[in-house]
């Protein structure tokens, strides 16, 4: 992709609002390609806002300026145009990251380090001391289910594993915004459920989460709105049940419904000129299906012993 | 929610930076390097048992010193050279900056790490060397004290003197702080490049070739001056490769401490302060292109 006239979308209305956990106004990134003319335009003329409390999913094919983005935001990289505010600040000022967790794209942490001191080295980092420290480090290491393996040094944590202790440290200053990366990358669907828990455990607590996936259907389980990239533009933003209702269509969905009821149903609707367009018998996903059957094997594991 | 104030410079972030390098330079087991040197400082003080004991000390000075100088210089080299490299490539970096630590913060912090590990590290290897001196030592003094039982007390004081002029002294530990000034010398401007270098090959490539000149930039220079015709032109452009080739041949003490030639204070302290002014320089530097580094 080169640089071309931007297609600039709606300009941010409450810039510096301290109520925006997250305002994005005109933010275009250019990376230059070493030794030619050309440059790369990662995100352009891009406009977006967070409202505090809200989960707020940043969807997008590979290339789309996500990550990029979101390393904008959390000040990583400088935009070559445009601004980034968290909580009504610059993002680029470093007090901001003081009420921010990031969890990055699969997220590789100091391999020789256990679980525990992990947490408390990045602990460490927002400040916490002392008891203050080693509370939270206990209870956050509850909260994603690792206190077993606390003590285990990192190399020998699972990718699951990972991701959680990768999400108790973005948690550790208890942030008011927290950004993640593609949460569920790589992720057994029963770990892409805890972190789709978490998160919505995150979001009655008050905390704004802004997350970055290309699992559409995982996203439409948890958001509140989104906002679609492509080729580092917003091609569409709105609350989710806006986005994808169908305007025009309606759906029933009956239980021990009689074959004599279901035809009467589809005259009454040709009748008044409304056209039944789908018939199915409802199934259920295959995540569920997996999740159920995984549970059993476990639950009928622990019978026999 | 979180309401803590955020300060613009914290000990404690970059002392918890710094404990973390430490910590994973330790469980990389950088510290075999000492055991290398326990094996050649006991190995060549076996060795030597044959000579005199002037010849004896001179050799385990020399030994163990030059020793001393090359693992820790190689030490600071390779611990430094994957630091920052390594953090880019595992996104490790990304978790940390995305905390409220300012860049510079990170740089001292993983630069502090070195530091301690180089301390440490040379601390041991100096008591291990003080150790093994003070036990030749002993024993020469033991052993002519018998040989010389029946002759005269003042030839006996004046041989037993002689041993303990040729023994451990100030100048020794004067010889090993300098050491210790190029390792974090080494250290800082090693960090440096890897801010800027895209592998660690690089990095230790360009570091070879550094020490290399930084030794060898004395004579050239000495030989350049005394050409007739040397102009301003020649001091400038000595001066510039001076100020980016450390020049590593003036922490070099060795020499006089095993000659047994005393080191002037104003010599040690004129080293003293060229190894800090290079570290700040390479530092500052150092900060310099990691905070305007796209991650």
């Amino acid at each position: 992709m080169t640089d071309s006239s931007p297609r600039r979308s709606e300009p941010a209305r409450r810039s510096g609002d301290p109520d925006l956990a997250v305002a994005v106004e005109g933010l275009t990134k250019v990376f230059p390609v070493p030794f030619r003319k050309k440059s790369i335009v990662a995100v352009r003329a891009l406009n977006l806002q967070v409202e505090a409390g809200e989960v707020y999913g940043l969807l997008g094919p590979n290339g789309s300026g996500k990550s990029t983005t979101l390393k904008i935001i959390l000040g990583l990289i400088s935009p070559s145009r445009g601004r980034t505010q968290i909580f009504g600040r610059d993002s680029s000022e470093v007090a901001t990251r003081q009420s921010v967790g990031f969890l990055p794209e699969s997220p590789y942490f100091y391999k020789f380090l256990t679980g525990a001191e992990t947490l408390r080295f990045f602990g460490k980092l927002c400040g916490l001391r002392g008891t203050n420290l080693t509370e939270r480090v206990h209870g956050l290491l509850d909260l994603v289910g690792l206190t077993g393996a606390r003590n285990q040094r990192l190399s020998t944590y699972s990718k699951g594993m990972l991701q959680r202790i990768g999400l108790a440290q973005a948690l550790i200053n208890e942030p008011a915004l927290i950004v993640l990366d593609e949460p569920t990358a790589g992720v057994d669907p029963a770990g892409s459920r805890d972190i789709r828990n978490l998160i919505l455990d995150l979001k009655k607590r008050g905390v704004t989460v802004l997350l970055s996936s290309h699992l559409l259907e995982q996203v439409q389980e948890i958001c509140d709105r989104v906002g679609i990239l492509a080729k580092g533009e917003l091609v569409r933003e709105g609350p989710l049940d806006e986005l994808i209702a169908i305007e025009d269509r309606t759906e029933i969905v009956l239980e021990k419904a009689s074959p004599k009821l279901l035809k009467e149903i589809e005259k009454l609707a040709a009748r008044s000129k409304a056209k039944v367009i789908e018939r199915r018998t409802s199934t259920t996903t295959l995540e569920r299906l997996f999740l159920e059957a995984t549970q059993e094997s476990k639950s009928s594991a622990h019978h026999a012993e | 929610m979180s309401e803590r104030l955020h300060r613009a410079f914290s000990p404690a972030r970059i002392s918890a930076i710094a404990t973390n390098t430490l910590t994973e330079l330790t469980r990389q087991r950088v510290f075999y390097v000492l055991l290398i040197f326990a094996l050649v400082l006991i190995g060549s003080s076996v060795f030597m048992a044959r000579f005199s004991f002037q010849q004896e000390f001179q050799i385990l000075k020399d030994v163990s010193l030059g020793a001393m100088s090359i693992f820790s210089s190689l030490l600071a080299i390779v611990a430094t050279a994957r630091l920052i490299s390594q953090d880019v490539e595992d996104r490790t970096i990304y978790t940390i900056l995305a905390k409220p630590v300012p860049r510079f913060e990170y740089v001292l912090g993983k630069l502090a790490g070195v530091i301690l590990l180089l301390a440490i590290s040379i601390a041991a290897m100096g008591v291990l060397f003080a150790v093994v001196f003070y036990f030749r030592e002993q024993t020469v003094l033991n052993e002519t004290a018998r040989e010389m039982n029946r002759g005269p007390q003042e030839q006996l004081n004046d041989a037993l003197n002689a041993i303990r002029v040729a023994g451990l002294n100030g100048d020794v530990f004067a010889g090993i702080a300098v050491i210790f000034l190029k390792a974090c010398l080494l250290a800082a401007l090693t960090l440096l490049v890897s801010t800027f270098a895209t592998t660690n090959i690089f990095t230790i490539a360009v570091m070879v070739f550094v020490y290399l000149i930084g030794h060898l930039e004395a004579t050239a220079r000495d030989y350049w001056l005394q050409q007739p015709g040397a102009g301003w032109i020649a001091r400038g452009f000595l001066a510039l490769v001076a100020l980016i080739f450390p020049d590593l041949q003036a922490f070099n003490l060795v020499d006089d401490i095993v000659a047994g030639v005393a080191i002037p204070v104003a010599i040690f302290t004129k080293t003293a302060v060229l190894g800090i002014f290079y570290i700040v320089i390479y530092t500052v530097a150092a900060i310099f292109v990691f905070s305007g580094k796209e991650l």
